[in-house]
């Protein structure tokens, strides 16, 4: 690795929605700047984890670093910083944007503009990167460049006059995109001679060297064993390796100012070097942080238990393995008298809670049982006492508690004019409050609505998809907490009150959930040989019952001419059914039940 | 999950087959609830031996003939089907030769075809008697037009009395007849009709099967298990418990989940999958139970040929010590019998039969299961005073435990499997 002048240097990321291309661009990008071999290439470079693949998402960041000869003959250095492509982590992408001079704005050009993107446009505007729109897909028969420029125009406001048109699947424009990085983007400051300040974007754990922590030097250098403090978890570390990512690491002795890398230090765990620390050196500090640290806080929060009781000390182990390199995620021992032992998990949105089960699941082989999702009340008690509830099952009754506030969020979606309706009857049946509604095309209308917190969480973006056939799509950010008038709502399963189905609702709509999740929950409740009622209540008032029938018979009538495999087969499906239930009294729920407030029809 | 120690790898294996089931796979249509292995032929009654049916005969005797076997003659022989009643006496004649000349075939062997009513004549049955046929299982289904109609059959109410018939003129002296119960539209008094007509018959065996919903066959694809116009669980449990009453009552034992015999009557030949003991099989789609492995031939003719062209290999791997648990308490808890509780213990030590009687506390207490002492009469258990070590039975009780065989079959699954 060449010591490069910061005039040299650009760092940019790209903001793309899902599918729009991003990664296939990232990888032709790293193709022609020959940063990875044509034969080393497999698709999607930059999207490390199964899952990731799977879903087409970008969950952990990645950085590559590309060195390019442009055509005024120089040779610059690119540091593309990836940014995660969900809402949930929003804060990661704006530590990503502040990493950068610039941004790459990549549309697909028979799509058009959609909420994600905006919102990380906006976010990058207010980074004051530069940024480059790109039309991609052109190739496509039913690209529409004209338009969509149009619309990058209308919508964002950013001069499309002189965008770049390009296929990344077929190697169009990627050259005048590298071009457009190099002269449009402006180059670091050169602030090598003040003290080490440098920006974690992301950080991950690996089991041999501790955290590997991904920063962009905003001033000053740093060194291979230099002893580094981070100023937020006011700790101090010597570092052991010092790199850059090419995509894949390779070690230097020191980057400066301009300069994006990675460094490992034995930090024990990413809590320590969360992203949007400071690193500065600990004989040398800065006088002040970088601006823009906070810390990410979970906003959902779920139980999460073990099907089988004797993995409860599994899951703890898997838990602490995932929090190593999760520090959004947290989690803490929870008792239900319904579920055992197990624990109360909070996590950034609902993407990160169904990452985080799917790798329990998937890594560690776990079997889980997961209640639905709940948001932090903020209950204040008669005595004045401020109290946060993240569990429904916990909230203090009614007459120890004057009020109870919970969390709203401003939803922006953009959707094709012809779904503005449904999506409008969509905020209202959720308590939403009309904020603003702004046509820029035909395609693209924006419908801004405030609207709590626990009305998104269930299966609002489903239903934002549905209602739309796919077509628009949302954003949204947290904007404070409201008084309302909730109760709790109960669930009693064969007259056994079930804490893990309990859930906080409006009281002018406890009597419809009510009604719904007892519908509900009779047709996911399996029959057993006796009759299973099943009632929601406030308080001791039932306000909806239901009971499952009892089972009349459950017997195969006939093995096969000797071919007993259909018989043990069926019966092993049983079987493998009933462990995945969990007991309530005598009666067994299977774990879709504890997730069914999720699935009423609204 | 349990663990058991090496050297009870396989107890069939041991044992020699002496049971042989043979698939005889034309039928004139499909019914509406069948998924068999079958080939169909078409309504109307050839006049000459189909090159089809020949052809698969041949095939057939080919597979018993490259099969190796042992001294010991068969004592069960079975032809399933399809329709076996439409395979002409030459080729019946033939096949039990080639088996005779490759097994041989005792003396006092139970030697079973499955008949359909319509489909023989007097001079046909009189042949079938005459080469060894000595049971026979008429596959009647129900006594209603409508009902044959709406199941796809082929034959009518006519049929069936024409049959039973001819069965009593040429004198079969063991024979069983089929019913189904839940069929689409099947009200309760027409199953207690049906009932009462059986019985006026007089078998020797009445089988009285709850239909299942196959997925892929007609029935499967047009309707609803509990849904209209099938019965409801409810009415069908009902049949279920109407049909033990009235055959108990005249005489029948209820010997199997939905088996029905007088006594010295019960089929010998399904007993062997019962008791989990091995078995030939022959013939497209059947299964076979040798060695220790389980095998299901090819389900197309075509397969099937190239299959025994190749040598008729069997890869399967052996059933493994846990299968063979699970499968002998599926299998052996189907007969009222149960299954015996010290053979477990011999083969997989008194823990496992432990653990077999915590799983099956509930369905106890339910009245489901029931625990025999080596005298043969039921223990109670009270209290804890009385100790499991010393039960030599354990089985299902009749009709109630057998209603419910699957859940109490699904939880043993769940713990031992």
């Amino acid at each position: 690795m060449t010591d490069v002048p910061v005039s040299r240097i650009r760092n940019f990321s790209i903001i793309a929605h899902i599918d729009h291309g991003k990664s296939t661009l990232a990888d032709r990008m790293l193709q022609l700047t020959g940063t990875v071999a044509q034969r080393k290439m497999k698709e999607q470079f930059l999207d490390n984890m199964d899952l990731e693949r799977e879903r087409g998402i970008t969950i952990k960041l990645q950085a590559a670093r590309m060195n390019y000869t442009a055509s005024d003959g120089q040779q610059y250095v690119l540091n593309l910083i990836d940014t995660p492509g969900h809402v949930d982590f929003s804060y990661e992408v704006s530590r990503s944007l502040a990493a950068c001079e610039g941004a790459l704005l990549v549309v697909d050009a028979s799509q058009g503009v959609e909420a994600q993107t905006l919102a990380n446009v906006y976010l990058a505007l207010e980074n004051d990167l530069e940024i480059i729109p790109v039309l991609n897909k052109i190739d496509l028969p039913g690209a529409e460049p004209e338009r969509v420029a149009q619309e990058i125009e209308d919508v964002v406001g950013l001069d499309c006059s002189n965008i770049i048109k390009a296929s990344a699947k077929e190697g169009i424009g990627v050259k005048e995109i590298l071009e457009a990085i190099v002269h449009l983007i402006p180059p670091p400051q050169n602030t090598i001679d003040e003290p080490l300040r440098a920006l974690i974007f992301d950080s991950y754990y690996d089991a041999y060297r501790g955290v590997i922590v991904y920063f962009r030097v905003m001033d000053g250098k740093v060194r291979k064993g230099d002893r580094v403090r981070l100023m937020a978890s006011d700790k101090e570390y010597e570092i052991d390796e010092l790199g850059v990512l090419s995509p894949h690491q390779i070690q230097v002795e020191e980057l400066h100012a301009g300069e994006v890398g990675y460094l490992a230090a034995a930090i024990k765990t990413v809590e320590d070097a969360r992203v949007g620390d400071t690193i500065t050196l600990a004989n040398n500090p800065a006088a002040e942080p970088l601006p823009g640290y906070t810390e990410a806080k979970p906003m959902v929060f779920c139980g999460l238990f073990p099907t089988d009781s004797d993995q409860y000390a599994d899951l703890k182990d898997a838990l602490e393995k995932l929090k190593l390199n999760d520090a959004a995620l947290s989690y803490d021992p929870e008792t239900s008298s319904a579920m055992g032992f197990g624990f109360r998990c909070g996590f950034l949105g609902l993407l990160h809670m169904e990452i985080v089960q799917e790798r329990l699941e998937r890594e560690y082989n776990l079997d889980l049982i997961t209640t639905a999702p709940s948001v932090v009340y903020r209950v204040t008690l008669i005595d004045g006492e401020v109290v946060e509830i993240d569990n429904p099952s916990q909230l203090p009754p009614p007459q120890q508690r004057i009020k109870i506030e919970e969390p709203y969020i401003k939803v922006e979606m953009i959707t094709p004019e012809t779904y503005v309706g449904a999506l409008m009857d969509l905020c209202q049946t959720r308590r939403g409050v009309f904020i603003d509604m702004k046509y820029f095309t035909q395609s693209r209308t924006s419908l801004v609505y405030e609207l709590p917190l626990a009305e998104v969480v269930t299966d609002f973006f489903d239903q934002l998809k549905s209602r739309s056939r796919g077509y628009a799509s949302m954003e949204y950010q947290l904007i404070g907490y409201r008084e309302n008038d909730l109760v709790k709502l109960d669930i009693l399963v064969n007259k056994e009150p079930v804490d893990a189905l309990s859930t906080i609702v409006h009281r002018d709509k406890a009597y419809h959930v009510g009604r719904a999740l007892t519908e509900k929950l009779k047709e996911l409740i399996p029959r057993h040989q006796f009759k299973v009622p099943i009632q929601a209540t406030i308080g001791s008032k039932v306000i909806a019952s239901e009971h499952i029938p009892a089972l009349r018979k459950d017997v195969l009538a006939k093995c096969y001419g000797g071919d007993i495999s259909r018989k043990k087969k069926l019966l092993q499906k049983q079987a493998k059914g009933k462990k995945r239930m969990k007991a309530i009294g005598t009666v067994d729920v299977p774990q879709e039940a504890f997730m069914a407030v999720l699935k009423l029809e609204q | 999950m349990i663990f058991f120690p090496a050297k009870l790898a396989n107890f069939s294996q041991q044992i020699v087959p002496v049971a042989a089931y043979l698939h005889i796979p034309f039928c004139r249509r499909r019914c509406y609830y069948c998924d068999f292995p079958i080939t169909v032929l078409g309504e109307r009654a050839p006049t000459n031996i189909s090159p089809l049916v020949v052809d698969y005969v041949e095939a057939l005797c080919r597979e018993i003939e490259i099969t190796s076997a042992s001294r010991q003659s068969l004592t069960t022989i079975f032809f399933g089907g399809g329709t076996p009643s439409l395979l002409p006496l030459p080729l019946l004649e033939r096949i039990l030769k080639t088996i005779e000349n490759h097994f041989g075939i005792a003396p006092e062997a139970e030697i079973s075809m499955e008949m359909d009513p319509g489909t023989f004549n007097r001079e046909q049955l009189q042949g079938y008697v005459g080469v060894g046929i000595n049971r026979v299982s008429l596959g009647i289904q129900a006594f209603q037009d409508e009902l044959l109609q709406i199941c796809g059959r082929s034959h009518s109410r006519k049929d069936i009395f024409a049959a039973i018939e001819l069965i009593y003129r040429v004198g079969v002296t063991n024979f069983s007849l089929d019913l189904i119960s839940g069929l689409p539209n099947q009200t309760i008094e027409q199953w207690e009709s049906s009932l009462e007509q059986a019985i006026a018959i007089a078998p020797h065996q009445i089988s009285c099967y709850d239909l299942v919903l196959e997925p892929v066959t007609a029935f499967g694809k047009q309707y609803q298990p509990g849904k209209k116009p099938l019965p409801t669980d409810e009415d069908t449990a009902e049949m279920y418990g109407l049909a033990h009453k009235m055959l108990t009552g005249a005489g029948y034992e209820h010997y199997e989940v939905s088996n029905y015999a007088r006594s010295g009557y019960q089929c010998r030949h399904n007993r062997v999958y019962w008791e989990n003991k091995p078995y030939y099989g022959f013939g497209m789609g059947a299964t076979s139970y040798v060695n220790g492995k389980r095998f299901t031939r090819p389900r197309t003719r075509r397969e099937y040929y190239t299959w025994i062209e190749e040598g008729g290999v069997i890869k399967e791997p052996e059933v493994s010590a846990t299968d063979f648990l699970l499968e002998s308490l599926m299998l052996g808890l189907r007969l009222a019998e149960g299954v015996s509780l010290e053979q477990i213990r011999q083969q997989f030590g008194a823990g496992v039969v432990e653990q077999i009687w915590i799983c099956l506390q509930p369905y106890y207490r339910q009245g489901w299961v029931e625990i025999l002492g080596r005298d043969r009469q039921t223990i109670k258990f009270e209290s804890n005073n009385c100790c499991i070590t010393s039960a030599e039975r354990l089985r299902l009780t009749t009709p109630e435990g057998f209603l419910f065989s699957n859940t109490i079959l699904a939880t043993l699954f769940e713990k031992l499997g």
